[in-house]
């Protein structure tokens, strides 16, 4: 009897064939899986490996405290403050248009858009962050700096004799309407992300407010929002680091030259010139297409930098981002 | 207590917050309008200034209203009421259109590259999954086809695309490395260099498979079949590793070049029109329209040879066009009672087009003093007179990056997504490796595309020593930038997949395989094509990577292959965006974005089609 059952259940097994062809599969998926592993290593490895020589010429308290970045010239000095004032100018400048806008946006699209506006003007946002950014960058250098510039210089007497708003005009390239441009860029990463946390606040919470006779006002800003905190932060930090890390729009209209930012006016910071970091970055690699030279492993060294911040603040993001969904 | 509240309701403080709720939400609609707007002025003003829109004259947006704006809305109006005929509608027109651009896009990257090499490898690539297939068909047991066809295809790809052009700058940084290390030891070394890395190859690609089948073979004592396969895979790959560019590509030069185009792309497409036709009506109809199918080709090369024009373009259209249309339009026509005239939705379109141009130039109205002109997609760039500068070959380029880049990127993309929801345990040291990689692919997502750029510079052309600023390194580069954005939208795709689905496919005693390839996939394929394609339009666009990789900003000659220089749109806009003549600044280069952007949104727009069509 028993003789018979295990017979019949051996039928049923799989042959030895097809559990092989069944593993083989499983593991070939599990290679693609860990291949982007192995995407993550090669960055590290290719960025440190180039570095590192690159710190054997130059010492990595000069490079990070200098503040003179001309890696081209005859005589070359690779301080990396100017690279990151500009690269902080032009994040500051997207962050004070991309922040309130994208979660004013976002609060919008969640609690006040009926659902067909919103099925209407999510996408077309989201087009916003699709455009390629060279096009961007075209945009700013053609159209923005003229429009900015048709007003200006603006010299406007606000009190007489005690003040006068100066407002001088700005140069064809400038961090202004590349700052402008990388805003509009990082919109839809804001409001797309916020949106999606406010939308998970739960409606009971909302009912409760209203219960308490609370307007509408008062439920999105005192409630639903403070319960999406840790969203809408998540989506600021990922948005600024996209910000950080945009290269096209910077190089083709905010120009490439190096400065250390002028304090106290710092408005005029945007009405000039400046380098970022990925500028620099791009710079080097279309003029040195040689070989290895130090200006070349510099370029190496800051992508390292890049990499480094982006890679936290993706991290914090994430971070947060894991904290919120646990609430829920 | 009645009066109380209203009292309530009319009090200063309630009129205080009535306002301050009205503001707010102005100061809402203000901010999402920001957005908008943006979106707005930069389509506007490069809108405006690619096609000049006001130097038209009345008479032609008269004509172009009457000829294709009013039959087209009226059609569309029609479709709306009958849902059967927009259901065909959609259909056709993704024949046509998909087919033209398709069609279009496979003809200018073959003639760029000459099509008797992708024939060769088409021939060889396909031959033996096919012969593969074919076989499994007329045995009983053949549960080993899948696998065998995919290892047949992979060897296929080694010997005739590897062996030429992978494996040897692999062993050269191999070999390289190995004397920097070992100080020049003469291993392999002191053997004349193209001599020792030929031989090497082919023993590799030679040896590897025979031995393999030769041991499987060996210890199954499998009939007399099996042993021939040994010495059917030997001969394939001695074939395969001796240059096949040298061997065959002679033989099939002597051929016109239509016909190349006719195998490459008609070979295909008249497979895949057969195997559906035999499905779905038998042998004799697919055998028929096999005839029918050749027979019009043929007979496109007579008419065009008859009047001594070049029958290529007009084979690749016939076959990567004509063909699917005729199979809609001919389905549509003899099986869809009710939706039998939206098939017709394209050709009011086309029809609109062609007629509107024919009586434009007949009544010589004046049209729109336009910037995107068939000069601009077709010839190279000029940069002196912006009337005669294109973008061909960067045209060329961005296609074919993008291409080679999605067919590397999209397996692994897809078959990581596969393994991270259907086999990645949650538990054990497999569980926490699963974690790791979730959150690896969430941060590759945010690096900065520039630093891809340096990640494909260091490993292209310092680890193996390519040229700067090849196409194959070009594609790659974007396409380790495009996997986690493939990962994570194909991920989401077999999510939203019922798992009632997936136990109900248990339930029947499918395995794990089984269940994903027949029930799992076909419900997710088109959440996974709208990542995709969402994925194609950024790479499509991506500038700093390119740059960094040393692709040639400026080109006058098309990439002539996978492994010559490369060259894309994205990079021509770059470069002549620092030209400040006002011709090309507000118009050329406008008109380049244009296209650029249009190619990106119709990408886009597909995916939303898509997205929406199966996600009721």
């Amino acid at each position: 009897m028993s003789k018979k059952r295990e017979t019949e259940l051996s039928s049923l097994e799989r042959s030895e064939f097809i559990v092989r062809k069944e593993r083989l599969y499983g593991q070939l998926l599990a290679a693609c899986a860990v291949l982007t592993i192995a995407v993550t290593g090669g960055i590290i490895l290719s960025l440190s490996g180039q570095a590192l020589t690159f710190f054997g010429h130059v010492s990595p308290i000069d490079f990070l405290t200098g503040q003179n970045w001309s890696p081209l010239s005859n005589t070359p000095s690779y301080g990396v403050i100017p690279l990151i004032s500009g690269t902080l100018i032009v994040t500051v400048g997207s962050a004070v248009i991309a922040l309130p806008v994208g979660l004013g946006a976002a609060i919008y699209l969640s609690e006040y858009a009926s659902s067909r506006v919103r099925g209407i003007v999510k996408p077309l946002l989201e087009i916003l962050a699709g455009i390629p950014t060279v096009i961007y960058g075209y945009f700013a250098l053609v159209y923005l700096t003229p429009l900015l510039d048709a007003p200006l210089p603006i010299r406007q007497t606000i009190i007489p004799g005690e003040f006068v708003l100066v407002v001088p005009s700005i140069s064809t390239f400038n961090a202004l309407s590349a700052s402008i441009a990388v805003g509009v860029m990082i919109i839809p990463m804001v409001s797309s992300i916020s949106e999606d946390a406010l939308s998970a606040v739960p409606d009971s919470l909302r009912e409760a407010g209203y219960g308490l006779g609370s307007t509408k006002f008062d439920v999105s800003t005192s409630i639903v929002v403070p319960a999406a905190t840790s969203g809408i932060v998540s989506s600021y930090v990922l948005a600024l680091s996209r910000a950080i890390g945009e290269t096209m729009i910077v190089v083709v209209a905010a120009g490439e030259s190096p400065k250390m930012p002028t304090f106290p006016n710092i408005l005029e910071n945007f009405t000039e010139s400046i380098e970022t970091m990925t500028v620099a970055m791009v710079n080097i690699a279309s003029a040195e297409s040689l070989g290895e030279t130090v200006a070349y492993e510099s370029m190496f060294a800051i992508g390292l930098t890049l990499f480094a911040i982006t890679l936290t603040m993706n991290y914090i993001a994430e971070l947060i981002s894991r904290q919120y969904r646990e609430e829920y | 207590m009645a009066t109380e509240s209203e009292t309530l309701q009319r009090s200063g403080r309630f009129q205080y917050a009535e306002i301050r709720g009205k503001a707010f939400e102005a100061i809402l609609i203000a901010a999402t309008l920001v957005g908008l707007v943006a979106l707005i002025l930069l389509f506007g003003f490069m809108f405006f200034d690619a096609f000049g829109p006001l130097s038209a004259s009345l008479e032609w947006y008269l004509l172009f209203f009457s000829t294709l704006v009013a039959p087209v809305s009226a059609f569309t109006l029609y479709c709306r009421r009958n849902p059967a005929a927009r259901t065909a509608n959609a259909r056709a027109s993704a024949a046509v259109f998909g087919g033209l651009v398709l069609s279009l896009a496979a003809y200018i990257v073959l003639r760029a590259m000459s099509p008797y090499g992708p024939l060769v490898y088409l021939i060889t690539v396909s031959s033996m999954p096919l012969s593969v297939a074919v076989y499994g068909r007329y045995t009983e047991n053949s549960y080993f086809v899948g696998p065998a066809m995919v290892l047949a295809m992979l060897l296929a790809i080694v010997w005739t695309f590897g062996s030429e052009v992978l494996l040897f700058p692999l062993l050269d940084a191999v070999f390289g490395l190995g004397n920097d290390l070992l100080g020049g030891v003469p291993v392999l070394g002191s053997v004349p260099v193209p001599v020792g890395r030929g031989l090497l190859v082919t023993a590799i690609a030679v040896g590897v498979p025979t031995l393999a089948l030769a041991n499987s073979v060996l210890r199954r004592r499998t009939s007399r079949a099996g042993i021939l396969a040994v010495f059917a895979v030997l001969g394939l790959s001695a074939a395969g590793t001796a240059g096949l560019d040298q061997l065959i590509r002679p033989i099939l030069e002597v051929l016109p070049i239509w016909s190349a185009y006719a195998g490459v792309i008609g070979l295909p497409v008249t497979g895949i029109l057969a195997l559906l036709i035999t499905r779905q009506r038998g042998m004799r109809a697919g055998i028929t329209a096999v005839v029918a199918v050749v027979g019009g080709g043929l007979a496109v090369v007579a008419i065009a040879s008859a009047v001594s024009m070049d029958p290529s373009l007009w084979v690749v259209l016939f076959f990567g066009m004509g063909v699917p249309t005729a199979y809609v339009v001919g389905e549509a026509v003899i099986s869809d009672r009710d939706g039998r005239v939206g098939v017709a939705g394209p050709f009011v379109i086309l029809g609109g087009i062609l007629v509107g141009a024919y009586l434009e130039r007949l009544l010589s109205v004046t049209g729109p003093d336009s910037w995107v002109t068939p000069t601009l997609l077709t010839n190279s760039w000029n940069g002196l007179t912006a009337t005669e500068a294109g973008a061909y070959p960067s045209i060329v380029g961005s296609i074919m990056i993008v291409s080679f880049m999605a067919l590397m990127a999209f397996p692994v993309g897809v078959g990581a997504a596969i393994y991270l929801e259907e086999y990645a345990p949650d538990t054990g040291w497999k569980g926490r490796l699963t974690n790791l990689v979730e959150l690896n692919i969430a941060n590759l997502a945010g690096v900065p595309s520039v630093v891809y750029g340096l990640l494909g510079l260091a490993l292209f052309q310092n680890l193996l020593n390519f040229a700067p600023g090849l196409v194959f390194s070009a594609a790659a580069t974007l396409g380790f930038l495009i996997l986690p954005i493939v990962i994570v939208s194909a991920q989401e795709a077999l999510k939203a997949v019922p798992d009632s689905l997936r136990e109900a496919s248990y339930g029947m005693g499918a395995s794990r395989w089984q269940t994903i390839r027949s029930v799992v996939l076909p419900e997710a394929v088109p959440g996974i094509l709208t990542g995709t394609i969402l994925a194609l339009g950024r790479a499509i666009g991506e500038t700093a990577p390119l740059i960094i990789i040393a692709v040639p900003t400026t080109t006058f000659t098309t990439p002539g292959g996978l492994f010559s220089s490369g060259a894309a749109v994205p990079l021509r806009i770059f470069s002549a965006s620092a030209n400040f003549a006002p011709e090309y600044r507000k118009g050329v280069v406008a008109a380049l974005a244009i296209v650029l952007l249009v190619l990106m949104l119709t990408m886009n727009a597909i995916a939303i089609v898509i997205r929406n069509r199966y996600q009721q």
